[in-house]
């Protein structure tokens, strides 16, 4: 099924949290929205649940138009970022609940459960009550209710959020060829940048409630259209310095980048950890004393102090031995390696060489 | 022994004394009902008897209307207390999930009515009921009850509510259920704690009322206050051993009740603020 939002609007007392938001979504894509918290991205799935009323604009699902249908007759399976259990249910009883609403029969909701359980191995918590599950149990328990909903559409807000790394890794799996089978659209949303990277055919970056960036995920990582793009989505995280150019000449930190631009102004540049060459001389050269090595197995992140400016550097190990701790290390880094923004729109201005 | 083990059996003392201080009036009704007339008035008082049944039979054999007043004190309270926690919780889901304008306000506007003593609403309230042909009716009666126990049990249900999260609500409604399935099957099994609190203290309330059951009730409605009222002259002094029996019988119920749930007793009189400890 596909979703459409049309010029969507929805504010709370003065606050703006969706922009006008126009969107349209594939049907059986998954889709992956990420943005800083209050970003809008909570809310824009209350609106399309049904949970919450727009001020303005319309959602379409699949060529018809549930602005103002009741959230029970919207079929839209939902994970809430609350895991919102019913203490008087069993696990089960949980897991089963939209299909108990729906009037199933009993050995299909067995099934089904069962199989759900078995892919967010719960299976052996099925028969206690949520009071005395741990977090990520009572998350997974969540999810799989979320999942067992009989509709075509999805809406999953951050349902991995703090649960550990391998269980992590494997649910994003199971969630993605899940989707596949389900032949179900997916919106996801998310503030890590991992699950976006990993899971997104579409990845979509929201600020302040307006959409930002729009791509596929190589999209929004080499030619980030906006200043959250780039903080949100890499790790380590990007090098984001603000500064201010001025008669053709752009100074940020240590960096001095000649910049041709009529309006002077604020602005913040961004530099992925691994455009920043130890020992390098290509481009703008520097130097800064090492604070902190990490060993990530494949690869160092360095943390620099350049001028009281911190920046941290990743390469790969073997390309060259680990920094010595509180060595000063010259690096550089070449011009079109930097990507300029606008320091109050956060809008792309571009980088530091064609 | 070293201090502060000695400080705690200081408390328990103290704790065992007042409680002795307090129950002794009880224990003294109860013991009376086991006694003789004289065994009763004497002096010193006799802690050592032989007990006697007579005067639970004599309240039996010659009290002629003691099961219609037993049975209107248990039919009076149950009927207005199940229609106040009804009303009740539909009022408190509104007001603690719709939050309309002014709730607050409304609430205290609500609760006002049990700011004013009953002597000073007794007169209308006769009129008005004498007026309509309302007297000694069990169905006025009860439902004169039940406006009376209602806005304490909102004041109490609200609170527990407001610690139900919407969330779970919410995730009702978008599995395809009704505003119903959501009130009862979603919200109300949740809130036991407060149902039980809620319906204690308006059992006690009624329970115990007397001034609106021999005013505005009647002989038909006569409830155990107002036997005890009544009949404590009956026999030209002051009749004892009916006043100890019937007292006797007449706090059983509150105490078993009590007793069974004493800790939703406590979750209620703080509105539900002690959630957890339920």
């Amino acid at each position: 099924m596909s979703v459409s939002f049309q010029s969507l609007t929805k504010r709370f007392g003065a606050d703006l949290a969706i922009d006008s938001l126009d969107l349209d979504i594939e049907p059986e894509s998954f889709t992956v929205f990420c943005g800083p918290p209050k970003c809008g991205k909570s809310v824009l799935f209350r609106l399309l649940v049904g949970l919450e009323t727009p001020d303005s604009g319309s959602i379409i699902l699949n060529g018809t138009d549930i602005t103002r249908i009741g959230p029970a007759n919207r079929q839209v399976g939902y994970v809430p970022q609350s895991f919102a259990l019913y203490p008087h249910l069993t696990v089960y009883q949980n897991i089963a609940y939209p299909l108990t609403l729906a009037r199933r029969p009993k050995d299909e909701i067995a099934r089904r459960v069962d199989r759900a359980a078995g892919i967010l191995s719960i299976t052996h918590l099925l028969e206690k009550t949520p009071d005395l599950l741990s977090g990520g149990e009572k998350q997974r328990t969540a999810v799989a209710r979320g999942l067992l909903h009989d509709a075509s559409v999805f809406v999953l807000d951050d349902p991995l959020v703090g649960l550990d790394y391998k269980l992590r890794e494997r649910l994003m799996d199971e969630l993605k060829s899940l989707q596949t089978e389900l032949k179900a659209t997916f919106l996801y949303a998310t503030s890590d940048s991992m699950e976006a990277l990993t899971m997104a055919e579409r990845l979509i970056v929201l600020d302040k409630g307006r959409k930002v960036q729009d791509g596929s995920v190589e999209t929004v990582y080499r030619e980030p259209d906006h200043l959250r793009a780039m903080e949100l989505i890499g790790f380590p995280r990007a090098n984001l310095i603000g500064g201010r150019h001025s008669s053709g000449l752009l100074e940020a930190g240590p960096f001095r980048i000649p910049l041709h631009r009529d309006t002077p102004g604020e602005v913040v540049i961004g530099i992925r950890p691994e455009a920043i060459k130890l020992g390098g001389n290509q481009g703008i050269a520097a130097s800064a004393e090492v604070r902190l090595v990490e060993d990530l197995g494949s690869e160092y992140v360095v943390y620099l102090d350049s001028n009281g400016q911190a920046l941290t550097a990743a390469y790969p190990v073997g390309d060259s031995p680990a920094p010595a701790f509180q060595s000063s290390q010259g690096f550089a880094v070449e011009p079109r390696d930097i990507v300029i923004f606008d320091a109050g729109s956060g809008a792309r201005i571009g980088r530091g060489a064609a | 022994m070293n201090a502060e083990s000695l400080k705690r059996k200081g408390y328990y003392a103290v704790l065992w004394l007042t409680s002795l201080l307090f129950f002794a009036p009880v224990a003294w009704i109860v013991m009376s009902s086991f006694k003789t007339r004289n065994d009763i008035l004497a002096v010193p008082p006799k802690l050592i008897f032989s007990p006697t049944f007579d005067n639970y039979l004599d309240l039996l054999d010659r009290n002629t209307s003691f099961v219609l007043q037993f049975a209107n004190s248990v039919v009076l309270s149950l009927s207005a207390v199940v229609i106040a926690v009804v009303v009740s919780f539909l009022a408190a889901f509104c007001f603690s999930r719709f939050k309309p304008k002014g709730t607050n306000f409304l609430m205290f506007i609500l609760l006002s009515i049990r700011m004013l003593p009953a002597p000073a609403v007794i007169l209308p309230v006769y009129l008005m009921y004498a007026n309509f042909g309302w007297k000694d009716s069990h169905i006025a009666l009860i439902l004169f009850y039940a406006m009376f126990s209602i806005p304490f049990s909102v004041w109490i249900l609200k609170g527990f509510l407001d610690g139900v999260s919407v969330r779970f609500d919410e995730t009702g409604l978008v599995n395809g259920g009704s505003w119903l399935h959501v009130i009862f099957r979603v919200v109300l099994p949740q809130l036991k704690p407060g149902l039980i609190a809620a319906f204690i203290f308006n059992m006690i309330f009624v329970w115990n009322e007397f001034l609106f059951n021999f005013i505005v009730g009647g002989v038909s409605t006569q409830n155990i206050p107002y036997a005890l009222a009544v009949g404590t002259y009956s026999d030209g002094g002051l009749n004892w051993t009916f006043i100890a029996t019937l007292t006797t019988i007449y706090i059983i119920p509150p105490i078993v009740f009590i007793y069974l749930f004493q800790k939703y007793l406590l979750a209620g009189m703080t509105f539900g603020t002690v959630r957890g400890e339920v």
